[in-house]
């Protein structure tokens, strides 16, 4: 896959962002926790990077238990 | 209109002070200078003055540089004349070594499997951002080692684990040191790397002219 087809959630904070990961793993969804790529944002943050057919599977997982605020494309590098 | 400054012979930071000049009366320059330095400094101003760049080294240490005004130029005012501009502002006026070939490699040291003291959760999301951001690195590290419980960033089951594969793939030198994988009973399940000795690990600290430790 190349890796401008992976997709971003980016969550209010970082403690969002690791309660995210903690339901991704338990699930069993392939994702990584990544720095927020520099073309999205300049903060020193972290988000969860996605295949992209996993979106709505992850949304769905998430919603109601953790909020976040934004997807992205994940390019030009990850 | 295009005009050449020739820069050779000259110490730093005149070739940067005379391309500065020329670049700001020239739409498009180009330099001759004879040290590494010099084109790093030159690099970084075209950067900082939104121009185009680029370099071809000639024969016997001399380097054709090129310039190019793609538009107005990002910062028109003499950097000696505002006071106000901070040190980072005028980093294309730095004389330091630059890393470049004449240098030794970069190491990188992960001594730890987290980052910075202080929460080991926070900790533990910080070195995996900052492995990950290694593969953006430019040059890459040419070695990193992984020592005390850093070693279990390199072990099956490690969320780095795919970060340090690509990085040796990419030519990364990793050492795995193989009295902490024995210590912590890893032995068997190192996923990437060399297992490595102390004689291999204070050389290579030793001989590097750079040794970043997270």
């Amino acid at each position: 896959m190349k890796r401008d087809d992976y997709l971003v959630f980016l969550f209010p904070s970082v403690s969002h962002a690791l309660k995210a990961e903690k339901i991704l793993r338990t699930a069993g969804i392939d994702h990584k926790l990544i720095p927020v790529p520099r073309h999205i944002s300049s903060d020193c943050g972290v988000c969860l990077r996605l295949a992209p057919g996993q979106r709505d599977a992850v949304a769905k997982l998430l919603k109601g238990r953790v909020d976040w605020e934004a997807e992205a494309p994940l390019s030009p590098q990850g | 209109m295009e005009m050449t400054v020739d820069a050779r012979g000259l110490a730093c930071p005149q070739p940067v002070i005379m391309a500065k000049k020329a670049i700001e009366e020239n739409e498009r320059i180009t330099v001759l200078v004879d040290n590494a330095m010099a084109v790093e400094n030159i690099r970084r101003l075209a950067v900082k003055l939104a121009c185009g760049f680029s370099s071809r080294e000639r024969e016997g240490e001399v380097w054709e540089l090129s310039l190019v005004r793609t538009g107005p130029l990002a910062e028109t005012t003499d950097a000696t004349a505002a006071p106000a501009a901070s040190a980072a502002d005028d980093d294309y006026l730095s004389c330091r070594i630059p890393p470049g070939k004449d240098a030794g490699p970069l190491v990188v040291v992960l001594s730890d499997n987290h980052m910075g003291r202080g929460d080991d959760t926070l900790g533990d999301i910080l070195i995996r951002s900052f492995i990950h951001t290694l593969l953006q690195l430019k040059p890459l590290p040419a070695t990193i080692i992984c020592y005390n419980a850093g070693i279990k960033l390199a072990v099956k089951g490690s969320a780095v684990l795919d970060d340090l594969r690509e990085l040796a793939a990419a030519g990364v030198n990793i050492l795995v040191c193989g009295t902490c994988a024995n210590y912590f009973d890893l032995g068997g399940e190192v996923a990437v790397g060399q297992i490595s000795n102390m004689y291999d690990i204070a050389e290579t600290m030793a001989g590097a002219g750079r040794l970043v430790r997270p």
